[in-house]
């Protein structure tokens, strides 16, 4: 949880830019993130949160980590959208990764610990829901989802 | 449902024409549909019968194709597709390639367009194009092995364990004066992850490289390996999430043609005016990034606040904001009933007032006025030699427009206005774009007008195996261009998709021949970029104005 | 002077943030939101598992019983799943605040038991659908003899060639 205002760094491995236009979105008056704290940094270096989005392609794999690398501790990372948070319509193509899941796989075997994340599903979500993940980072609202699970007797 | 074979009066002449002059080149010929011609070609004939295509016959070169025919026992094929504006036609040649003797003869002196067409076929199939003057890596990773081609049909589409070889490096090191100012893949500026390798010398930038296709996902593969006739229209959608529904539109257009399936009425109308929601979504999208580009965010939030009741509009529609998923082979899923239409009404005329008092400010404004007014000059005959499409088109005063050159959906039977400016400068293409939404408004309140009762799904939907055809529809960015080839088992044998933006981005150097580092930017997003396709910067001498890396002469 | 006419505008349009998250949002009718599988109809026949193009609805037969599992972290809310489900289980429903920090909670699985071959004990179908079978045919007026029923598709096969007086090899 984040009690002051996140600063994010929109980071986008290979995406459809529809979720990019969602939080373009976000911060235009409509929803205005900023409300929340929210501010648009140009540095990783800068910031608190990355706003990720796409299924990681094979050619972004090691400027993403990069990247991630880059953002200090604490961190944090929302994988925006289907393709982040499972890999999407394309989490079997040979081009591809798959995902947030499988970046963390790379990540732990160099040794890097992967940053606390927090998964947006929609394609693309609607900007309430980015915002509700905001919102959620900073303890505003709780979660709703639950794992359910109906065995027949 | 057979297919109408007859050709229509001027195809035909055109076509007895080609016959009587290359006799020798032409192994055979087939009549795809009445306004498709499908020629065989020997390849040794190949550069003749292109350059007779192009300043001849005056046809416009559309994109290249290959594919793996090894199963349908016919081995490597390449198929170059031509368009014929006069005659609403479709020429496409196709050239076979032995697997003994993957060595093909290049187009490309012919046609500088036809450069990347070439090389992506050369990443995904391994073939050789003789006198190719660039036959450098386009599509695939850097670090993806030089002898192993993806869409081959022996290449499994979820193959992920392909080994990584070392990148080779393919930016040279800066001179002693020079200095690199890398931008990207992760730049402030960049939505999507490019790379611009910039070198400036004494303040001014004298080199320039670029390495795109950060984007690449594998699009044609997943669908031909893995995904049914009906499921490509949601990954279709998902190619662009700004341009997704004209993709999917295309697509099923071309089965739909393949197969002769007939579409009803009332769903070529549902289509029709979601293309043009689309189309308004997207320029008022382009025009509040050009806005925040000049400098102006007033304006790029205002732009917004009046695309936003579009996404509301859509919501209510489709279900979604973005990536509507209305398309399916046949017809579509949705429909728009009274309320919609009600509010589709109300919404047109608020969002057209709305404009109007914003573009009053904006071209009261001197300084944008100063910013764009002949800056990014792009000539008609520069225009024309590149093939650009879309509003980049029409602003240099080439008429040609998809909607009126190859007619689909309701747009055969709706009158529109197409806006035409010859200047050629960024405020002529802000100006085609604005004009665009205008006569967007008209169309969709015509289409309301007219919407006809019926289905919303075609009844009989029965898809033959191998057959050849292609599709484009006009997307805000200008032609799209689907060329399919149907298979069996409910699956796609080869689909290749051309979006606009790979035949205006060569169009960029020549637009910034001349001009000053500030005026980049806009210049640049002037075309409306979708960089899905790739950028490419040639160099520009900035004190002379001279190219410094050029290798083609234009004609 | 034109810029400023700006200003009156945005006096005019007023303030148009919405209050979310603070006070709920309104959605259309018709909204595609969280997919949901009614776990007393779904009778396990995998229509939706073939339709759905990310896979985020996959199927598993272990142990005696066919577990559905609806993962949302991957689906594309593209409706295909409620569009061809013989028995209306699976809809969209009008639920878009999925956030989560784990991937397991963004799942719902349904699990159902299967019926063996009396023939060679393979399980080979769920008991809701072979059971849907036989309410379907015996409303047709059509009752099933359950030795020809509850067969795996390989000895079903032999028997109805026998019925027929052809003989069947069976692998």
């Amino acid at each position: 949880m984040i009690k002051k205002s996140i600063w994010v760094f929109h980071l986008n491995s290979g995406s459809c830019n529809a979720c990019d236009i969602e939080i373009l979105d976000i911060l235009t008056p409509f929803h205005d993130a900023e409300r929340l704290g929210v501010k648009l940094v140009g540095s990783p270096r800068h910031a608190d949160a990355i706003l990720f989005t796409g299924p990681v392609t094979r050619q972004n794999v090691d400027k993403v980590i990069e990247a991630i690398r880059a953002v200090p501790e604490p961190k944090y990372l929302l994988a925006i959208g289907s393709c982040a948070c499972g890999g999407g319509i394309w989490h079997d193509s040979f081009a591809t990764l798959g995902g947030v899941q499988k970046l963390y796989g790379i990540l732990k075997s160099m040794g890097i610990k992967p940053p606390k994340t927090i998964y947006v599903p929609g394609c693309p979500p609607r900007p309430e829901a980015i915002l509700h993940a905001i919102a959620y980072l900073k303890g505003i609202v709780t979660k709703k989802v639950k794992r359910t699970i109906f065995e027949e007797k | 449902m057979t297919r109408k074979l007859m050709a229509k009066q001027n195809i035909g002449k055109t076509l007895e024409v080609i016959l009587e002059n290359f006799r020798d080149a032409i192994l055979k010929y087939e009549m795809v549909a009445s306004n498709k011609i499908l020629l065989h070609v020997d390849s040794r004939h190949l550069k003749n019968l292109t350059e007779y295509l192009l300043y001849s016959l005056k046809t416009r070169y559309c994109t290249s194709a290959g594919v793996d025919e090894r199963p349908l026992s016919e081995d490597f094929k390449v198929y170059h597709i031509f368009s014929l504006d006069a005659d609403k036609a479709f020429i496409i040649l196709s050239v076979r390639a032995p697997s003994t003797l993957l060595k093909l003869p290049s187009i490309t002196p012919s046609i500088p367009g036809a450069e990347w067409a070439e090389r992506e076929i050369r990443d995904f199939f391994g073939i050789e194009f003789e006198g190719h003057p660039n036959p450098k890596r386009l599509v695939l990773p850097d670090d993806w092995p030089a002898d192993v081609f993806p869409l081959r049909k022996d290449f499994k589409y979820n193959l992920k364990d392909v080994p990584s070889k070392a990148p080779k490096r393919i930016f040279r090191a800066p001179s002693k004066s020079e200095y690199v100012v890398p931008i990207g893949p992760y730049h402030p500026a960049l939505h999507e992850p490019e790379y611009f390798r910039i070198y400036v010398s004494k303040g001014e930038i004298v080199d320039a490289e670029y390495r795109g296709f950060g984007v690449f996902r594998g699009i044609e593969k997943l669908a031909e390996g893995k995904l049914k006739y009906n499921q490509i229209p949601f990954i279709a959608e998902r190619i662009c999430g700004i341009c997704g529904f004209t993709h999917s539109s295309c697509y099923c257009q071309a089965v739909e043609t393949a197969s002769g399936i007939e579409v009803p009425e009332r769903a070529q109308y549902v289509r029709t005016i979601m293309l043009e929601l689309e189309r308004i979504h997207s320029h008022l999208l382009w025009l509040g990034v050009a806005c925040h580009l000049l400098g102006f965010d007033t304006g790029f939030m205002h732009c917004w606040r009046i695309r936003e009741r579009v996404m509301d509009l859509c919501e209510i529609i489709t279900g979604n904001r973005k990536t509507y998923g209305l398309n399916l082979v046949g017809g579509v899923r949705r429909d728009i009933n009274e309320k919609a239409k009600a509010k589709i009404i109300k919404f047109a005329e608020n969002m057209c007032k709305e404009l109007r008092e914003l573009m009053d400010v904006l071209l009261s404004m001197g300084e944008i006025i100063s910013r764009t007014k002949e800056i990014g000059v792009l000539g008609k005959k520069d225009a024309r030699k590149l093939c650009v499409v879309g509003p980049v088109a029409r602003a240099s005063g080439i008429k040609i427009d998809s909607r009126v050159d190859h007619p689909y959906f309701a747009y055969k039977e709706l009158s529109f206005n197409v806006p035409v400016y010859s200047e050629g400068d960024v405020l002529a293409r802000l100006m085609v774009r604005v004009d665009e939404i205008y006569a967007s408004a008209e169309i969709i309140e015509h289409a309301l007008d007219k919407l006809p009762k019926g289905d919303l799904m075609a009844e009989e939907i029965d898809i033959p195996a191998n057959v050849r055809d292609v599709a484009a529809t006009e997307a805000p960015r200008g032609e799209n261009v689907h060329f399919i080839i149907t298979g069996v088992e409910n699956r796609i044998y080869r689909w290749k998709v051309r979006a606009p933006t790979y035949n205006n981005l060569p169009a960029v150097p020549y637009m910034l021949r001349g001009e000053s580092l500030a005026d980049a930017p806009i210049i640049i997003a002037s075309i409306d970029p979708c960089f899905s396709c790739t950028d490419r910067i040639t160099v520009i001498d900035a004190e002379t104005g001279k190219f410094v890396s050029n290798p083609f002469k234009w004609r | 002077m034109g810029r400023f006419s700006l200003l009156g505008k945005s006096r005019k349009v007023g303030v148009v943030t919405e209050k979310y998250p603070f006070k709920p949002t309104e959605l259309p009718e018709g909204f595609r939101g969280k997919p949901e599988i009614n776990v007393e109809k779904c009778i396990g026949c995998g229509a939706c598992v073939a339709e759905c193009p990310p896979n985020a609805l996959t199927m598993e037969d272990r142990d005696g019983y066919r577990v559905i599992r609806l993962f949302y972290g991957r689906c594309i809310f593209c409706g295909r799943c409620a569009d061809v489900c013989p028995e209306e289980a699976i809809s969209l429903t009008m639920e878009f605040e999925l956030t989560s920090d784990t991937l397991t909670d963004l799942v719902q699985e349904v699990k159902l038991k299967m019926v063996k071959c009396i023939v060679c004990g393979r399980y080979y179908g769920t008991e809701r659908h072979q059971r849907k079978i036989i309410e379907a045919m015996k409303s047709q007026g059509i009752e099933l003899d359950p030795e020809i029923m509850y067969r795996c598709p390989e000895h079903r096969a032999d028997t109805g060639a026998k019925l027929i007086g052809l003989r069947r090899e069976s692998k």
